[in-house]
């Protein structure tokens, strides 16, 4: 007994290697990658791990014959299908992955098909994530096509529930029973301590990756899904109200400087989404529609923008469309004003 | 945990139940010395730092490796107040001000942590990367031993203290790593760096053992070597920002003088 209490002792204060434990076994049962040919898709693979589901568009051919992904886990974790079992998506079940990790915890990811091919949206139906408690917009039946700051917020430690959130649905609709509201909200406890002292609502066709939402936020904000043809106008419905008092970075309020909002749509080529860090610097863009002035809308405000193209394609490419939208301009580098509201509704690319 | 509290607690009374027996021969001793013995009170001043740490009672397997560990700036002062009911033997009461402190560097796996914040928020994860911590606390504390005096030279005790917080730090940052959101299954978070601050959640009240010996060097002076060992864990039972409890475990090594 003594000689035990001693060992604390002297590990503790004298060499704390000496107790150091056999490692744990890994708990974690994550599909890292999920890799098909290029060939075969319209856009890069996403695998939503907050939500436990792999987004997959793919090319029509693909999707009649099947494809074969290759798959990484987690260290010394399994799945079943295994990696470079053939997967077929023209039936009418759902296709699960069960990992199952070294210490024995499942984790089941489903697959999620793209391709909507409607480019008109009124946000009608919204679902509500569980564990987070922050909405998100169900569009043509599918979850995977917007998507919102919302994730990342969720990680800062944010009351879990819907209002505390900066995209949501809203009641004071233009058309139907619901629009989009985006909010920009105050930074959390949390989130000062990496130096965020304010999130903008943030609405936006592509994915949330939370794997950088911290490190590299900007680069968190995947934009765009596959496209195809020739869009002519970017037209919906709008009302802006900024926020009273405008605040830099570091929270000081700067008299004088009024928010203004965002909402733009963005043509590029490829399959692999852009990001806040070039969405607007891509060589890869080819058209752009973007709302002249993001200053006040106390009225539902009628938009209708054509497109701007800036460099020549066919409209048989593989390509991505990207809208997004912002309660605060300036809200990828956490600036703006507290309580800017940017409400949106009827949104469509008309080709 | 419990199990080592009742070990430790075990161990105090084996420790009590000796010092009796030694008591009640010393008493027969005492009375062929009466004489030549007084009963006395004694002053003296105690001055040291703490070494040691604020620190789990058996490293949690989800700490994977210390990179480095050092002790804070951990002076104690105090005034001790002892009287000598026999030539060998007395009690002691002192009032120290103690500073508690360290910094360790670590690296650990899913380690589970839930942070409230002030705002009403909470974020609930396990974190795999890198730790920095830096504590430093201030007590005022009142340790009451047995005291037990063999010779010229030695001079043994024994006890139990009691602390009052009056000022603490309990602060660092983590890096390197990913955090999961929720737990093991949740999604990856990757940090580069962020800062953590626990300070305001430091129990305000901290008792343990704490026993030790000093010898003497000098007509007045000695060197003197005491631990001390928290039994209450530093945090309230629902701070959940590590999923073990902390207990403070300091070493004083000072002097003492003779007033």
């Amino acid at each position: 007994m003594k000689i035990r209490n001693l060992c604390y002792l002297a590990t503790l204060i004298v060499s704390l290697h000496a107790c150091i434990k056999d490692p744990p076994i890994n708990p974690e049962a994550d599909i890292e990658t999920f890799s098909i040919d290029k060939k075969y898709l319209t856009a890069d693979v996403f695998i939503d791990q907050a939500n436990r589901k792999i987004f997959l568009n793919l090319t029509p051919d693909a999707f009649k014959s099947g494809v074969t992904p290759v798959i990484t886990t987690s260290a010394g974790a399994t799945v079943v299908p295994a990696s470079g079992d053939s997967l077929h998506l023209d039936s009418s079940t759902v296709k699960e992955y069960v990992v199952t990790s070294a210490s024995g915890n499942k984790k089941v990811y489903t697959i999620q098909l793209g391709g909507m091919g409607i480019w008109a949206w009124d946000f009608e139906t919204w679902g509500l994530q569980d564990h987070d408690r922050y909405q998100y917009v169900i569009e043509h039946g599918s979850s995977s096509f917007w998507s919102s700051g919302n994730p990342g917020i969720a990680l800062s430690g944010v009351p879990k529930d819907p209002m505390e959130y900066p995209l949501r649905a809203s009641a004071d609709a233009y058309h139907g029973k619901s629009a989009a509201e985006l909010v920009t909200r105050k930074g959390t406890a949390l989130s000062a301590l990496i130096g965020i002292k304010l999130f903008a609502g943030s609405l936006f066709i592509g994915v949330f990756d939370p794997q950088n939402a911290l490190a590299a936020p900007l680069k968190a904000t995947q934009f765009g899904e596959p496209y195809s043809g020739k869009p002519l106008r970017f037209v919906g419905y709008y009302k802006y109200q900024p926020g009273d008092q405008y605040q830099d970075k570091a929270g000081n309020i700067i008299a004088g400087m009024k928010d203004s909002c965002s909402l733009y749509a963005v043509l590029f080529k490829g399959t692999t989404r852009l990001d806040a860090t070039n969405i607007h610097t891509s060589d890869r863009i080819l058209a752009t529609a973007s709302i002249p002035d993001g200053g006040p809308r106390a009225a539902w405000t009628r938009f209708d923008i054509p497109f701007k193209i800036t460099q020549p394609y066919t409209g048989t490419e593989k390509m991505m469309m990207a809208i997004v939208a912002s309660s605060s301009k300036d809200g990828d580098t956490y600036k703006g004003a507290i309580g800017s509201r940017l409400v949106l509704d009827s949104l469509e690319v008309v080709k | 945990m419990n199990k080592i509290t009742i070990k430790i607690a075990g161990l105090i009374l084996g420790i009590l139940t000796s010092t009796a027996q030694l008591f009640a021969q010393d008493n027969g001793n005492e009375q062929t010395n009466t004489k030549r013995f007084k009963k006395i009170l004694e002053h003296r001043i105690l001055a040291g730092f703490n070494f040691g740490g604020t620190a789990p009672v058996g490293l949690p397997n989800t700490i994977r490796k210390i990179n480095s560990y050092r002790p804070e700036f951990s002076p104690s002062l105090g005034y001790e107040l002892s009287y000598r009911h026999t030539e060998k033997w007395g009690a002691a009461i002192a009032v120290k001000l103690d500073y508690k402190g360290m910094a360790t560097k670590d690296e650990v796996q899913y380690f589970p942590t839930i942070i409230t914040t002030s705002d009403g928020g909470r974020f609930e994860g396990d974190f795999t990367g890198k730790n920095k911590t830096t504590v430093r606390n201030a007590y005022i504390s009142f340790p009451i031993s047995a005291v037990y005096t063999p010779g010229n030279r030695w001079r043994f005790n024994l006890g139990v203290y009691a602390a009052w917080l009056f000022s603490s730090n309990f602060y660092g940052t983590v890096s390197d790593g990913y955090i999961r959101n929720g737990g093991s299954l949740g999604e990856k978070v990757n940090i580069t760096s962020a800062t953590f601050d626990f300070g305001t959640e430091v129990r305000s009240f901290d008792a343990g053992l704490q026993g030790g010996a000093a010898y003497r060097v000098g007509k007045k002076l000695s060197i003197d070597g005491n631990l001390n060992w928290g039994l209450r864990p530093i945090f309230p039972d629902d701070f959940k920002g590590m999923d073990f409890p902390l207990y403070n475990i300091y070493l004083t090594l000072g002097v003492t003088y003779k007033i």
